[in-house]
């Protein structure tokens, strides 16, 4: 099981990590960012992913 | 041996250990800081009083087994004789290299050629400069009406300095994103009290120790505390020379991002990473082209990774025995006051450019198309309807 956590305060809901891991994260009706605090494990790839391409850099693994 | 200790050398190195490369990586930066997230560099880190921490990408340093060499950027490279030379006169072989130098602003020169009060902005230093100097109540000239000069526009504004922006072109962005989306990007500047000065260029400076003005190119005289350079930048390849690349702009390279030589041939150790890389479309019958958005990168780090780990095991190299080839969706966004710009592809591509959904003068999404293909969409707002959108692009 892996540990997501975003800083909402960074978070500007461009919703760049949804392309990239759907089934963690996504842009609710208003466009604004919600997502899962955990995820199994087979998703490392995807929210690593997420991590990388995250603009502001809001989105940490929580080890 | 990666060159370039900014994002996309810090990328590739991670992409080098999560494909299982296990020989020693050097970064090599001319910066002396570790690798740093930029675009808050003219929002946050100016407005809200942002330290290097706060911008810096975490490492995982037990994992990536990286060596950091800072503050002593590439100066030569020889392929054949595998050796890097550093300003330091350091020498250096290699096996494979990964050319990720990044770009540097361009800079002007004036006949009264003044340095004092004259800023650029693409490095942590340069923020630094640029935030010791802003107050409120400062006069800024803005040089160049792109995405830094604007975001910095917004920015300095909200600080409370006066604005004038100087640029060139007629309508601001309207070489990105076209002259509709441009023009809305300046009336929402100017309901914020930013002044343009459009299709003018700054023919002098005005002062004799410092700035305290300029002159543009209909003779209007502009008072002014500080000038800011954005006008563009210049890609960093000037260490590469010497091994018959061509260097026109950037660095070419071929589809799978491996440096090209001016006869054509691919080298099979030498990859480009960033915004120095020139590489070719894949649907799109242009010229290659390099690509200066944050997302590329991050995207052609990954890419080199893994090209390189499979490079000695010739039943995984996927390129070349599936012509897989380096295809990224460029990605860019900039903050501009309330105004927040997601894009998608290469809008500046389209030869038409329809309202999809929304009003101009609020939310909107307009599409890019070339000859009828999708090249690109960007909107203000609407996230959710535009995401949906990225997966047509055809580049």
């Amino acid at each position: 099981m892996i540990k997501i956590q975003v800083d909402m305060e960074k978070c500007q809901h461009y919703g760049q990590c949804v392309y990239e891991a759907p089934n963690v994260f996504k842009l609710n009706e208003s466009d604004k960012l919600e997502y899962t605090a955990t995820a199994d494990d087979s998703e490392l790839a995807n929210v690593r992913a997420a991590t990388d391409v995250c603009p502001m850099q809001a989105i940490t693994i929580v080890d | 041996m990666i060159v370039g200790a900014a994002m996309g050398g810090l990328r590739t190195a991670e992409s080098l250990r999560r494909f299982g490369f296990t020989g020693g990586i050097t970064l090599v930066g001319a910066e002396s800081h570790l690798p740093y997230n930029r675009p808050p560099l003219s929002k946050d880190f100016l407005a809200k009083g942002k330290s290097l921490a706060d911008i810096a990408f975490p490492i995982r340093h037990e994992e990536l087994q990286a060596e950091f060499i800072l503050a002593d950027p590439a100066r030569s490279l020889d392929i054949d004789g595998s050796t890097l030379g550093l300003e330091s006169g350091a020498k250096h072989n290699f096996d494979y290299l990964v050319a990720a130098t990044g770009l540097r602003p361009k800079r002007f020169s004036f006949p009264n050629d003044l340095n004092q009060g004259r800023h650029v902005l693409r490095t942590y230093d340069d923020a630094r400069s640029l935030r010791g100097a802003v107050a409120p109540e400062r006069r800024v000239v803005i040089f160049g009406a792109g995405f830094i000069g604007l975001e910095l526009a917004a920015t300095l504004r909200t600080l409370g300095c006066t604005i004038n922006i100087v640029a060139i072109e007629e309508i601001p962005l309207a070489g990105i994103l076209g002259d509709t989306f441009g023009r809305e990007i300046r009336r929402r500047h100017e309901r914020e009290g930013v002044n343009f000065h459009l299709g003018l260029s700054i023919e002098d400076l005005i002062g004799t120790t410092r700035i305290e003005g300029v002159v543009l190119s209909d003779g209007t005289e502009l008072h002014c505390d500080i000038l800011i350079e954005a006008v563009g930048s210049i890609p960093n390849v000037d260490w590469l020379t010497g091994n018959g690349l061509d260097l026109s702009n950037g660095v070419l390279t071929d589809q799978t991002l491996r440096v090209m030589n001016e006869l054509g041939t691919s080298s099979d150790r030498v990859f480009a990473v960033g915004d120095i890389a020139r590489f070719p479309y894949v649907a799109q019958s242009l010229p290659a082209r390099r690509v200066e958005h944050w997302n590329i990168p991050i995207e052609s780090a990954k890419w080199v990774g893994r090209q390189i780990c499979h490079q000695d095991k010739p039943g995984l190299i996927p390129d070349l025995q599936t012509g897989e080839r380096f295809n990224p969706l460029p990605s860019f966004w900039s903050d501009q006051f309330s105004i927040s710009i997601l894009s998608y592809g290469e809008p500046k591509l389209a030869n038409e450019s329809p309202l999809v959904e929304g009003e101009i003068s609020d939310e909107f999404i307009m599409s890019y198309r070339r000859d009828g293909e999708l090249v690109g969409i960007a909107g203000i707002g609407m996230r959710r309807e535009l995401n949906k959108l990225r997966g047509e692009i055809r580049l």
